[in-house]
């Protein structure tokens, strides 16, 4: 899969979960200092890209995991 | 001071007195420290503009919330941070781009949680250091500025505190907000409280040098888990008791020590860790306490009375079997009952009845009402013997309990002399007490607790007066000999400095040394021995016997030629048949001291405090009485003394049951070079003089023994 589709979808992950408009969600966009992700959404989009893109990814890089550009290269890896 | 605590002094005005300030990261949801901090502040109806700055919300509070700070259209003095520590460096470098200079880390997740956190805490700095920026925290509760034209509660506390004139700094956040709780139930205020937690980049240094110069603040209470400074702790602490005489009171958790029992000198063994932090908040002027209640029941004597001019005070009780204890616990800490003028005694018989008591403790009797203790206050307060009131009250059916406290805090008002109140019960004094706490009337529940307040702030205020910095000035010392004596040690590797080599060193500090010299053969020894005159010791020396004794290494009383030859060889045999492999470099012969005492002086050094000069009783049962004191080096002909002064041995020192008086100047001399030693030679890690020999007055002392461990480089 290109990266340029897993940002889309990461983009649309992000968007659902945190309910933020698609068009905010910069590819450096920080989950909490930008998008003000809490704890547990957090651990709700870890969840989220784990359904949309059918993997098991390991729970506490995952969660490691801060901005949009971080999430698809970590993605990428499992895919 | 230097540049960084400059700017975190200028730093911390801004902080405390803010005209605005951003709470960064907050949000809506109630019950968690980003949005209780924004309501706090609200609440305490904070004199300044606030600006809520959250990556979701457009507007908190019915307030426009920005969703960053460099967003904010106008200038921020004072930025909080409750984001989690994952992101806090981003907020915090968006602070230092908006020019903010002040700033509160209240996140956790830092150094308290391992390797990661410690990392990100050394961003926090590095990103402090590039802006400018002074910061609390992080891992804090925050910081409360009762000060009316503030009134900042930049806190996740319970409730905004009473004003007052307590400044209180913690480095635990929890230990607060119950300290809050316990102060808000018995009227105390405070002027600053302040939660440094993780302490980062302002320290509790840095607090006590910014309470120095606060108006509002009278008194300063700190909690403290961990010294991490000790020298400049007492260097701050000293400066400000000094110049501002605020008493610092502090209570130092972890009084437990693993450390000493693995030591391997006597200094060691005898040197716990919190023993000298116990030597050097004494040395500061610190006063130290146990726990909270013994804290604030000192700090209200402080912040509420004047200072008593005397220990003399006078008892008025209504019930004898208390005034009684009141007596004793005042007697038993020092204090002294005033006796009363004729003119004291003639009033005192006017309003009282027949019955009462008119002397010192007055006893108004079990049926007084207000009337009865005004009369017997007024008259103490009047009378030139007394220098401070204690009023001890029991609830009788006939008490008008309320009314006689308000009477007290009436009375009290304008006075020059202090007042304290004992209401002894619970539930019936409850609101009598109530009404001493809200008018400042320190109150306490046991005579005993009334007696140590009295006493502590007496001694305080007596040392302020007394206390004399004496700069340190000692002659003779030959510093670059004990350097090129150091400097061969360690290029041979050595830890381990027997007594010949140690003696030398002490020697170019101008010690008392012993007159003697090292033989290589018994011919040798027997012409040394006529040199120095008989009767001799003699050591055997080696660098693999750490024991003398132990190996029959040791022989005193020698009093000829022949029997020195013969020591000599019986030495040298001993060492052999005990410790076979061991090299014997000579046999020390030095000349026997008769008709002293001896003491043991060690220095150690402690990971807070640095150099540590220790003094006490020596002899065979020295680590049993553990009769010793310390003191951190450097140390003045004061510190020293006082050294001497706080153990059993200044009694037997100063001459007892028909014993010539000791030589104490000189063994406060030999404290203040060892001291000089142990500053000069970091690389000293302990050293040992047992015994110290002190002869009588005026004929000094002389090194019996002394060995050196130096730090393993």
């Amino acid at each position: 899969m290109e990266k340029s589709e897993i940002l889309t979808r990461v983009k649309e992950v992000v968007s659902s979960v945190l309910d933020v408009d698609n068009s905010e969600i910069t590819d450096d966009a920080n989950f909490i200092f930008d998008l003000g992700a809490d704890s547990m959404q957090s651990v709700e989009l870890v969840a989220g890209f784990e359904e949309e893109f059918d993997i098991e990814m390991d729970q506490d890089k995952a969660m490691e995991v801060q901005n949009i550009d971080d999430a698809v290269n970590f993605i990428a890896e499992y895919i | 001071m230097n540049e960084l605590q400059k700017l975190r002094q200028e730093n911390l005005e801004t902080l405390f007195h803010p005209k605005s300030v951003a709470i960064v990261g907050t949000n809506k949801v109630k019950g968690t420290v980003p949005h209780d901090i924004l309501d706090n502040i609200l609440k305490a109806d904070f004199n300044g503009v606030v600006y809520p700055v959250s990556p979701r919300e457009s507007s908190i509070k019915g307030i426009k919330a920005y969703k960053y700070v460099v967003d904010v259209p106008d200038d921020v003095d004072l930025a909080i941070l409750v984001f989690p520590s994952s992101v806090c460096h981003m907020a915090l470098e968006q602070c230092g781009q908006k020019g903010i200079k002040s700033v509160i880390i209240i996140s956790a997740g830092y150094k308290e949680v391992g390797e990661a956190g410690l990392k990100r805490e050394q961003q926090l700095v590095e990103i402090a250091r590039k802006y400018d920026i002074s910061f609390i925290g992080p891992n804090c509760l925050g910081v409360i500025n009762t000060t009316p034209e503030t009134n900042l509660n930049a806190s996740f506390s319970r409730e905004m505190p009473e004003q007052g004139n307590i400044g209180f700094l913690s480095q635990s956040g929890a230990l607060c907000t119950a300290v809050l709780d316990y102060a808000q139930a018995k009227h105390i205020g405070f002027s600053k409280f302040i939660s440094f937690g993780n302490k980062a980049d302002i320290s509790e240094i840095d607090l006590l040098y910014y309470l120095m110069n606060d108006e509002e603040t009278k008194v300063i209470l700190m909690y403290l888990e961990e010294v991490s400074d000790g020298e400049g702790l007492m260097k701050a602490a000293q400066e400000v008791i000094e110049k501002s005489g605020k008493p610092i009171l502090i209570i130092k958790s972890g009084r437990t020590d693993e450390g000493a029992s693995a030591a391997a000198s006597h200094t060691g063994s005898l040197t716990g860790k919190d023993e000298i932090c116990d030597a050097a908040f004494e040395q500061a002027g610190i006063i130290r306490c146990d726990h909270l209640e013994e804290m604030f029941n000192k700090a209200i004597a402080f912040a509420y009375q004047p200072a008593p001019k005397s220990e003399k005070v006078a008892i008025i009780t209504n019930a004898g079997g208390p005034g009684v204890l009141t007596t004793d616990a005042a007697i038993s800490r020092g204090l002294k009952l005033a006796r009363f003028s004729e003119e004291t005694t003639k009033v005192l018989k006017k309003a009282l009845p027949a019955t009462a008591n008119i002397n010192n403790p007055v006893d108004v009797i079990g049926d007084a009402r207000s009337d009865r203790y005004l009369a017997a206050i007024s008259a103490a307060f009047a009378d030139p013997d007394v220098d401070g009131v204690f009023v001890i009250l029991t609830p009788q059916s006939m008490t008008d309990i309320d009314t006689i406290a308000s009477d007290i805090a009436q009375l009290a008002e304008g006075q020059t002399k202090p007042i304290y109140a004992s209401f002894m019960g619970e539930k019936d004094v409850a609101s009598g007490i109530n009404i001493l706490q809200k008018h400042k009337i320190p109150h306490y529940s046991l005579p005993e607790s009334m007696s140590t307040a009295f006493h502590t702030v007496h001694h305080f205020h007596k040392n302020l007066k007394t206390r004399v910095y004496q700069d340190i000035n000692l002659e003779k010392i030959q510093s670059q000999l004990a350097k090129e004596f150091m400097a061969k040690f360690s290029s041979n590797g050595r830890a381990y400095i027997p007594e010949v080599e140690t003696i030398e060193v002490l020697q170019t500090y101008g010690m008392p040394v012993p007159q003697g010299k090292m033989a290589k053969s018994a011919d040798e020894a027997v012409k040394i021995a006529e040199e120095i005159g008989f009767p001799v010791v003699m050591k055997v020396v080696s660098n693999d016997i750490i024991h003398k004794s132990e190996v029959k290494g040791v022989e005193l009383n020698l009093g000829s030629a022949e029997e020195v030859k013969e020591a000599y060889d019986r030495i040298h045999s001993n060492a052999k048949a005990a410790m076979p492999d061991a090299v014997v470099d000579g046999i020390y012969v030095i000349k026997m001291v008769r008709g002293s005492e001896e003491i043991i002086l060690g220095i150690k050094r402690d990971p807070s405090f640095g150099p540590v000069v220790m003094f006490g009783m020596g002899g065979i049962f020295v680590e049993i009485f553990k009769d010793v004191s310390f003191g951190v080096a450097p140390l003045s002909n004061e510190e020293a003394r006082t050294m001497i002064e706080q153990t059993k041995a200044y009694e037997i020192l100063k001459g007892t049951r028909g014993r010539s008086p000791r030589d104490i100047d000189a063994v406060i001399d030999a404290i203040q070079r060892l001291g000089q030693l142990a500053v000069d030679f970091p690389e000293i890690d302990e050293l040992d003089i047992n015994p110290l020999f002190v002869l009588d007055e005026g004929k000094g002392c002389v090194i019996g023994d002394a060995r050196m461990i130096l730090k393993k480089s």
